[in-house]
């Protein structure tokens, strides 16, 4: 794996065909939480483009079958991390809120998703963002990573560093026999090592998003 | 800007003295400093030094006050930081 770097252009990293079918398969995981249809399911070629009015027309259906409930919180704290609460201490603010954005928040986090998903699943190992889909790419990214951060419990600044400090320990162990003995749990330390892989993924791309500002300000 | 969202903006203007809402950004352990940075810098056009600033303060203080103006234009923010993945409520400004 090779982070973001600015060529030509555009930010472009290099992924092996292992990493980016993992990487692709969690960003397909994060989208379908978020309730969109099954990413590379057959037939979704123009849904992109009919995505928006779509959905709008469901809205209308909905509100004319009188099924326009205002949407619960999520019991989910992953994808309530991805849709949170608008207000800690007013029900009545959360929920008007809840209700008038949720629909466009959930649209807006799956086709970025599914843009990322796309371009993983291109041929060859580069990854190429453009510098005006950057951001785009970086919030999605985020959405993945605080999903991934949800299923690992971490909730503090020091839940991340104990991850980081049971990640270093495991992979240590992980040349000699004592691995068998760490009691550590080898789906947690999986999941968690692909955390650390997109956060790293992330910072290169902010990298290249923040050099390439500071050169066009001189 | 569209001419919808100038009328918006000079409601919620008209509407801060009486009755001023702020957008508050809350610390998590997830977003990377250079990433909310980015995002200040780039939603609410603050320069890279205030957009700096409000960061360290979040994640120092726990929370940061972004943005105040009318009830409306607060959902706003906090719509569009909910889509860039970072926590943000509203709430009646001194509450």
């Amino acid at each position: 794996m090779r982070g973001f770097s600015v060529t030509e252009g555009a930010a472009v990293a290099y992924l092996d065909d292992e990493e980016s079918t993992v990487i692709a398969r969690i960003v397909a995981d994060v989208g379908e939480l978020l309730g969109a249809d099954a990413f590379g399911s057959p037939g979704r070629e123009d849904a992109g483009d009919a995505g928006q009015p779509r959905g709008e027309a469901d809205a209308l259906f909905r509100s004319i079958a009188g099924l326009d409930d205002t949407p619960a919180e999520p019991a989910d704290p992953a994808l309530r991390r991805l849709l949170p609460s608008a207000s800690r201490e007013d029900d009545e603010v959360a929920a008007e809120f809840r209700r008038l954005t949720e629909g466009d928040l959930r649209a807006t986090k799956a086709g970025r998703l599914r843009t990322m998903w796309e371009q993983l699943n291109a041929p060859g190992e580069a990854w190429e963002v453009s510098l005006d889909e950057a951001m785009a790419t970086a919030s999605a990214l985020t959405d993945v990573r605080l999903v991934l951060a949800a299923r690992l419990s971490i909730d503090t600044d020091e839940d991340a560093e104990r991850l980081h400090e049971e990640i270093d320990l495991a992979t240590h162990a992980m040349g000699t026999d004592a691995h068998e003995d760490l009691g550590v749990d080898p789906e947690r330390v999986w999941l968690g090592m692909l955390y650390q892989a997109l956060t790293w993924l992330q910072e290169s791309l902010l990298q290249c998003l923040i050099t390439t500002e500071e050169e066009q300000d001189v | 800007m569209s001419t919808e969202e100038q009328i918006e903006r000079e409601g919620a203007v008209a509407t801060r003295l009486d009755d001023p809402w702020v957008t508050i950004v809350w610390n998590d352990p997830v977003n990377l400093m250079s990433y909310v940075t980015h995002v200040f810098q780039t939603y609410f056009q603050f320069t890279r030094e205030e957009a700096e600033a409000r960061m360290r303060e979040v994640h120092e203080r726990g929370r940061a006050v972004v943005s105040t103006g009318g009830r409306e234009r607060m959902e706003v923010d906090v719509q569009a930081m909910h889509g860039y993945g970072l926590w943000a409520t509203l709430q009646r400004s001194g509450a």
